[in-house]
């Protein structure tokens, strides 16, 4: 095998030099001459009839240009998810009924801000207020106020009010597991509201000249936008073109169609002028798209050894008043319970449940977090009413490599089982679980562990990468593609694998990135797999670029082509070095001697080729990744048992990624998802009161801050192997990392002081809660 | 409730305009301002400085972090009119022509750069420490880039490259 001089290596970033110098341009900093400031209307109840809308006063105003209602639209429902069992279901602004606090009721453009805003309060609208609905369980409930008649096809299958969606799975017979059960157990988890925390706000510049659109918008892929944007505004795609912008983060925020994009748009063909909305961070908190709180029931039965027999999990969502993600967060909870771990009985039901809550957003590892958490944490305490240590318990169910997994998918060479053994040993968890509990002292430390597994790449709009690599007459390369660099790092990878493919030095390699007229189509960075099939695609552009200048240089010196040599720009015969060629010379070669072909080479890439379309979100069937990334983390926590606090001072990832393209770049990816899961399990919670935000800031809603950085150590056990000219396999690394770190914080608090948390966030007054119960339990039995 | 409360609306267009001096890095720049315009408007907009970012607009995030004679400040909550006649560094003005200072150069040697939201107020927040603090500890770095939030790195690269940059034997990680 050659060694390879790009691929696997950690060279820095692409774009970093226009990041660290202030050029890189994000949506806000793109400056038109005349553009207007828009502003949106929002609602201030939860539910709503909306009698009148009055805009009037608000068009009066010297300075504004123009002002939407939903009767300025052409009613064109969009949603994240658009399939015939749930198809489009939200307007881009509310019709008749407001059914979330910050609802978009309207929106002006005017010359300025505070003429903008001043507009807005100029509107005058009428609501009857309706009564609203919070909490998923009582909106379930027969006489709970309807927010949208329940799905028809959940309708005609379970009682339930408000049901936006059902997803349901079983194999084996769980009954029959449980019958040959030695233990079981059952146990409740909750998950809480979290935001995405992109310090980028949201923001959208739409031009509409020469009877076409230009859009800048913070995005995660430029053509789901202008598929999304171009459909209800019932425009040809071809007649919007998104622009590349630098994305300051997004972590599943900016995926959807936003309406503010689409009111950008609209007032902005209505004046003819540039319209710039820019939302502020209290309306971020407030009414933009959040992560799912997710209750989880889980039953499983084991047999003595911990050998998992049979598993019935329930995960109940509260989606918002739309369907929003909540439709796939109640399949993905349930893919990310079978990757792992063999199950051989397992029924399973999710169900999405409106309430009057702002809609909800796939947010990094979308659903994995969570039902890790509760089946990583009951798993623990299964282990420990069986007298098995955490590691043994974990490598009894791990799947093994090649194995099959109830959908028909293959795991390929994956590498959970290493993953747990070298993360047992790297972090000696074996010896020191359960010390913790028998320590004394105010300050106590645990260990714990946590497993999950990824999807890499499923297929959804627009289901394929194309990539063009076209060779300069100066023997470099410009590489076009509509991958979307949101600060992973796709730029750079892309370059990498061209590099690498060509010859080339990295700085030969030039980027044009996610325009949609520019670029070809492209997955976007939004279902894991872009590395996968966007790189794969420039693998194999890149090489039909190479394939076309070796063959001329075989032709013209009538050799084969086995016995050329690419080095520094040239192509030699290996055996006859005089024979050479720079790349320089071969384009203009190919030009004067091909009918002017510049040598342009062309890639494509479909994850599942043969399969049609994503997996069923109603039954699970069919296939959902060829990819499947696996990881074993362990995390080290000190809790304070006088005040409850805790925290975590080392997390270990021991991840399977394939093989890492830039290792640097993975090593981000995980330290990011460390410092995110260390929120998620102490820090973060949106707090709300009858469907307002009590704390839409970030003094009020606390973020990770450098004070709270843990250290994180990481291991890569590498399963597959890049070959220059061979497709490749690479695995998701990007959000799935949040799981099992998460679930290993719960475990180590349980091994520090005995007590089991079955919801997060990680409070100390959970904790505190916790021990004055054991404190309590004790005294009883002495 | 979100957007209907802003009492300044009514009255603060009639308030006049001010002319003030600021020495942007290193030029001499004459803006008119109203008194209510903060300074990472004024940089942004009038200045045409993109590179300082905007965000929360409540001096919680950090990444409109500029210098004000040397000292970070703010950008969001700190009105222009404030600043006549005083000296503002952005990370514009970081770079001599093309050769990046030694902390731009570590942000990128160290991976401390993901999405970049963030990084220009790191950077200013990390070059006034350096320039006060040529050494600094680890516990240091902490408290000078305290009031600067990143939501990519978990910090780690962070406090990585101020090291590098400051010569405390932390090698480059990327190439």
């Amino acid at each position: 095998m050659t060694e390879l001089s790009h691929v696997g290596k950690s060279f820095r970033r692409k774009d970093g030099p226009d990041k660290v110098t202030g050029r890189a341009a994000y949506s806000e900093d793109i400056k038109l001459p005349g553009t207007l400031i828009g502003r949106v209307l929002r609602s201030p109840h939860p539910h709503a009839r909306i009698a009148r809308i009055d805009a009037t006063a608000a068009l009066a105003l010297p300075g504004v240009k123009a002002v939407i209602t939903v009767d300025d639209t052409k009613g064109i429902r969009h949603g994240f998810v658009e399939t015939p069992r749930y198809p489009p279901d939200q307007e881009v602004l509310a019709r008749g009924r407001a059914v979330y606090v910050g609802e978009e009721i309207a929106a002006v453009a005017a010359v300025d801000h505070l003429t903008a805003q001043r507009a807005l309060e100029l509107i005058e609208v009428e609501y009857e207020p309706l009564p609203a609905v919070f909490d998923p369980i009582e909106a379930m409930k027969p006489d709970a106020p309807q927010i949208h008649p329940s799905h028809p096809k959940v309708a005609s299958e379970v009682p339930y009010s408000n049901i936006g969606g059902r997803t349901t799975a079983e194999w084996g017979d769980v009954e029959e597991g449980f019958a040959q059960a030695d233990y079981v157990r059952e146990d409740r988890f909750e998950s809480h509201l979290r935001t995405h925390g992109y310090l980028e706000p949201h923001a959208t510049i739409a031009h509409w000249e020469n009877d076409r659109l230009n859009v800048w918008t913070s995005s995660m892929g430029t053509f789901i936008k202008r598929a999304k944007l171009a459909r209800t505004l019932d425009l040809p795609y071809s007649a919007v073109r998104v622009h590349k912008v630098y994305v300051g983060g997004t972590f599943g925020g900016k995926i959807d169609l936003y309406s503010h994009e689409y009111c950008a748009a609209r007032l902005s063909m209505i004046t003819r002028r540039p319209v710039r909305i820019v939302a502020s961070r209290e309306e971020i908190f407030s009414a933009y798209r959040h992560g799912q709180p997710l209750a989880m029931e889980l039953k499983t039965g084991v047999k003595k050894d911990g050998t998992i027999v049979a598993q019935q999990i329930r995960v109940i969502n509260n989606s918002g008043a739309f369907r929003g993600s909540g439709v796939v967060v109640i399949f993905l909870a349930w893919g990310f319970t079978m990757i792992p771990y063999r199950i051989p009985n397992l029924k399973y039901e999710g169900l999405s449940v409106y309430t009057n809550y702002p809609v909800r957003a796939p947010q990094r590892g979308h659903g994995c977090p969570q039902i890790r958490f509760a089946i990583e944490s009951q798993l623990d305490a299964i282990a420990e009413h069986l007298g098995i240590d955490p590691v043994t318990i974990r490598l009894r169910n791990a799947r093994e490599p090649w194995e099959a997994l109830p959908n028909g998918d293959n795991v390929h060479e994956a590498g959970l089982i290493d993953c747990i053994r070298v993360a047992a040993e790297k972090s000696n968890i074996g010896e020191r679980y359960g010390r913790g509990r028998k320590a004394s002292g105010t300050i106590r430390r645990g260990i714990g562990m946590g497993v999950s597994g990824y999807f890499g790449g499923s297929l959804i709009y627009p289901n394929g990468s194309g990539v063009i690599v076209k060779m300069n007459d100066d023997g470099t390369a410009t590489v076009l593609t509509g991958g979307i660099d949101v600060g992973q790092g796709s730029e750079t990878i892309i370059c990498q694998i061209v590099a690498e493919e060509l010859s080339l030095d990295f700085d030969d390699v030039k980027v044009v990135a996610s325009d949609t007229d520019a670029t070809p189509q492209d997955i976007g960075a939004w279902i894991s797999g872009m590395t996968y099939v966007t790189g794969n695609a420039a693998r194999q552009a890149a090489g039909t670029a190479r394939r076309k200048m070796l063959d001329l240089v075989a032709a013209r010196f009538n050799v084969a082509v086995e016995t050329l040599t690419v080095q520094d720009k040239v192509v030699f015969n290996r055996h006859n070095p005089p024979q050479r060629m720079s790349y320089r010379d071969i384009v203009a070669y190919s030009i004067a001697t091909q009918r002017g072909d510049t040598i342009l080479g062309e890639g494509f890439w479909r994850t599942m080729r043969d399969e049609p379309t994503h997996p069923s979100l109603a039954t699970t069937k069919g296939r959902w990744s060829e990819n499947y990334a696996f990881s074993c983390q362990v995390a080290e926590v000190e809790v304070d048992i006088e005040t409850g606090e805790a925290k975590l001072l080392k997390a270990l990832t021991v991840h399977d990624c394939g093989f890492p393209i830039n290792p640097a770049l993975v090593k981000g990816q995980i330290d990011g998802q460390v410092s995110m899961a260390l929120g998620h399990a102490f820090l973060e919670e949106i707090m709300t009161k009858d469907g307002f935000t009590l704390n839409p800031t970030w003094l009020d809603y606390r973020m990770p801050t450098i004070h709270e950085m843990a250290a994180s150590d990481d291991a890569d056990v590498i399963t597959e192997q890049y070959v220059v000219g061979k497709p490749y396999r690479t695995k998701e690394v990007g959000e799935g990392l949040v799981s099992g770190i998460l679930a290993a914080i719960a475990n180590a608090i349980y091994d520090a002081t005995g007590v089991r948390l079955t919801s997060t966030p990680f409070t100390p007054d959970k904790i505190l809660k916790g021990l004055r119960k054991l404190e309590r339990e004790r005294r009883g039995k002495n | 409730m979100l957007e209907a409360r802003s009492a300044q609306a009514q009255t603060a267009p009639s308030i006049r305009s001010r002319i003030i001096e600021l020495f942007v890095n290193g030029e001499r720049y004459e803006v008119v301002v109203k008194p209510r315009n903060s300074l990472v408007e004024v940089l942004r907009e009038k200045i045409g400085l993109t590179g300082v970012k905007h965000g929360c607009e409540q001096g919680a995030c950090g990444v409109c972090t500029v210098l004000l004679d040397d000292r970070p400040v703010l950008g969001c909550l700190t009105l222009a009119v404030e600043c006549d006649g005083k000296r503002v560094r952005t990370v514009e003005g970081l770079a001599q022509g093309d050769r990046l200072s030694p902390i731009q150069q570590a942000f990128l040697d160290q991976g401390a750069v993901q999405c970049g939201y963030c990084t220009a107020g790191m950077l200013m927040s990390a070059t006034a420490l350096l320039e006060r603090n040529p050494k600094p500890s680890v516990a240091e770095i902490k408290k000078a880039l305290e009031g600067n939030i990143c939501r990519c790195t978990g910090y780690n690269a962070i406090v990585a490259a101020v090291q590098q940059a400051s010569g405390q034997g932390v090698e480059p990680v990327m190439r």
